[in-house]
């Protein structure tokens, strides 16, 4: 049984790994703001909720589960709205695109 | 008053996830932080009409979530991507929902879909920034309108 959920985070979290290198390389390659700030939110949700999903079964209570839920759903929201906003900025000018 | 009460309650639950102690000074400041959080959040975001049940948003929450990794999948496909497949530009995006707190939930599920990042709220809609301008951007907008609709009965302009 430990092994199976040991073989889950190592897939989840190298899963999540992935999509924040993802991330990472949008926002090197990607040409303007608008396109990084796709890359960043959107691939590094993705990745924070694999690594959180990944570390679930590592945890030793029901508590420490639930703080983890809880960072994730932070940075997702946080994410969203965010993004909103530098997005705004950006296509009023008040940061250069 | 309900909502307070409700909001209130929320908050203590995250309290106890954040601190889970039941000695008396850690409740203390746990119910003196409670109760600003209460009293902030009434003040930055007075319950209107048409507010969003915990309910409505729960049953959005999976459909939330896919559409997350839907997203990300999309974008790391294209970052990979040698020839990085680009093809941004704005849309505008017309929609029937009350401005406020309808509109500003509707930008913010939508901020997570494949490919779209709501970026400006204008007299003719939402403009979206989106990565491929060749995509059907606005029907797939329409479709999550009409869900967020279905749960919010009273997030739209009454016709």
């Amino acid at each position: 049984m430990s092994l199976l959920l040991n073989l889950w985070t190592i897939l989840a979290v190298s899963l999540g790994v992935f999509f924040f290198l993802a991330g990472t390389l949008g926002l090197l390659r990607f040409p303007d703001v608008f396109t990084r700030l796709h890359a960043l939110t959107k691939a590094d949700n993705l990745g924070l909720g694999l690594v959180v999903l990944g570390l679930l079964p590592q945890m030793n209570s029901i508590h420490a589960m639930l703080k983890l839920l809880l960072i994730w759903l932070l940075v997702l929201f946080s994410g969203a709205i965010v993004s909103q906003m530098l997005a705004q900025a950006a296509r009023s000018g008040e940061i250069d695109s | 008053m309900t909502h307070a009460l409700t909001r209130f309650v929320l908050f203590a639950l995250l309290w106890l996830v954040l601190m889970p102690s039941l000695l008396w000074y850690d409740l203390l400041i746990g119910l003196l932080a409670v109760l600003a959080a209460t009293w902030v959040s009434l003040r930055l975001l007075p319950p209107t009409r048409g507010s969003i049940g915990l309910l409505a948003l729960l049953m959005l929450m999976p459909r939330f979530v896919w559409q997350s990794v839907m997203a990300g999948w999309e974008v790391a496909w294209r970052a990979f991507h040698p020839k990085m497949p680009l093809a941004p530009g704005f849309i505008t995006y017309p929609t029937a929902l009350e401005p406020g707190l309808a509109r500003n939930t509707f930008t913010t599920l939508t901020s997570l879909l494949p490919g779209s990042l709501p970026c400006e709220h204008t007299r003719d809609g939402i403009v979206y920034h989106v990565l491929d301008i060749h995509q059907a951007h606005l029907e797939q907008l329409a479709r999550e309108e009409q869900r967020l609709a279905d749960v919010l009965p009273t997030a739209r302009h009454t016709p």
